[in-house]
């Protein structure tokens, strides 16, 4: 289970990038560690928790901002799946996927392969606030970039702020699905600032790169299949 | 299922620095871990061994702090070592690839044994 592979390709789902990706944890990632935690009180559900990740699991890819495609696996969100991602990074297009590396009641985590952005996890979660008894729902993701380019995106071309953004329509769609609209709270924590520099190698399995790469080439894969002698 | 608090103690050893873990570890589980952690560095500059024997739980916010004494224990060239993992927690611990930094023995006897070779 610490390779992706996929039965069969999504509809519609560019799925390069994917079978055969090892899954990688933010120990084997370049660039800095971070923790960030995005959290949403649901005030005035009157909903539990368990409600809440099932609402999640169930409508995951519905909650996503526009643009952004989860291919969620046939069987749901279940541990040792595999999903498809076609998402937009910086205005450009990027295939890649996640495992499912833990699913229960509470909370279900996702791990991000080699070429994604980041490598790590993302924990969705549910708890109720002990101080005034309101559920919460809280994604939680511990990553690193995977690689140089992409460091330098999340550090110096927005690509926190794009992340910051992608998990706040995630949560305030969550949010509305159960008629709650609140603010979106954001703690980011570095758990690493050092970059790992023998990890800077990861830029050959780039994903937006290769997912450019595909795009740009669709012609000439176009032609070579209409020159193609029909069998 | 009843959430058990995290509790800690550290047993400074001739080999190797044992953190013996009870309870769950979770993200509420942050102080609790990394003050066992300092109380173990403050032992000397032996190995560290987790030992996870009567731990039932660990979730994923759990394993991030693990991640995060492993930064910790990497920056000081100290090598951390963890034993009593359930088969479950094994292969999560593989699956996330903890074990690319940290190596997991079954008992105290092999991880102390491993501390003592290397």
């Amino acid at each position: 289970m610490t390779t992706l592979r996929i039965a069969e390709a999504p509809e519609g789902a560019i799925t390069i990038n994917v079978n055969g990706r090892r899954i990688v944890g933010p120990l084997q990632g370049f660039g800095q560690m971070w923790q960030k935690t995005y959290r949403i009180r649901l005030v005035g559900a009157n909903v539990d928790p368990l409600t809440v990740v099932r609402a999640w699991k169930e409508h995951f890819a519905e909650f996503w901002p526009p643009r952004n495609r989860f291919y969620g696996p046939l069987t749901g969100i279940a541990p040792g799946e595999t999903a498809v991602l076609n998402i937009t990074v910086s205005g450009m297009p990027l295939s890649t996927g996640v495992l499912v590396l833990y699913a229960d009641d509470e909370s279900f985590t996702l791990m991000t392969p080699q070429g994604h952005v980041f490598a790590g996890w993302i924990t969705f979660s549910s708890f109720v606030d002990p101080s005034d008894g309101v559920t919460v729902a809280q994604a939680q993701v511990l990553m690193r970039a995977n690689d140089p380019i992409y460091e330098l995106g999340l550090r110096f071309g927005g690509g926190h702020r794009q992340e910051d953004r992608f998990w706040e329509h995630t949560l305030r769609s969550l949010a509305a699905y159960f008629g709650v609209k609140e603010p979106v709270v954001m703690e980011r924590v570095c758990v690493d600032k050092h970059v790992q520099w023998r990890e800077a190698r990861n830029i050959w399995m780039n994903s937006a790169v290769r997912t450019m790469l595909y795009v740009l080439a669709a012609p000439v894969r176009w032609l070579t299949r209409r020159r193609a002698p029909a069998r | 299922m009843t959430a058990r608090h995290l509790e800690a103690d550290v047993r400074c050893g001739p080999i190797a620095t044992v953190v013996d873990l009870h309870g769950d570890i979770s993200s509420a589980s942050d102080e609790t871990l990394g003050a066992a952690y300092a109380r173990a560095e403050a032992c000397g500059p032996r190995p560290i061994a987790l030992n996870f024997h009567d731990v039932d739980y660990i979730n994923s916010s759990g394993i991030a702090l693990i991640v995060g004494l492993l930064v910790r224990a990497r920056k000081s060239n100290r090598a951390l070592l963890a034993f009593g993992l359930s088969d479950h927690y094994v292969e999560i611990f593989r699956i996330t690839r903890l074990t690319d930094f940290m190596s997991i023995f079954p008992d105290e006897e092999l991880a102390l044994a491993s501390a003592k070779s290397a």
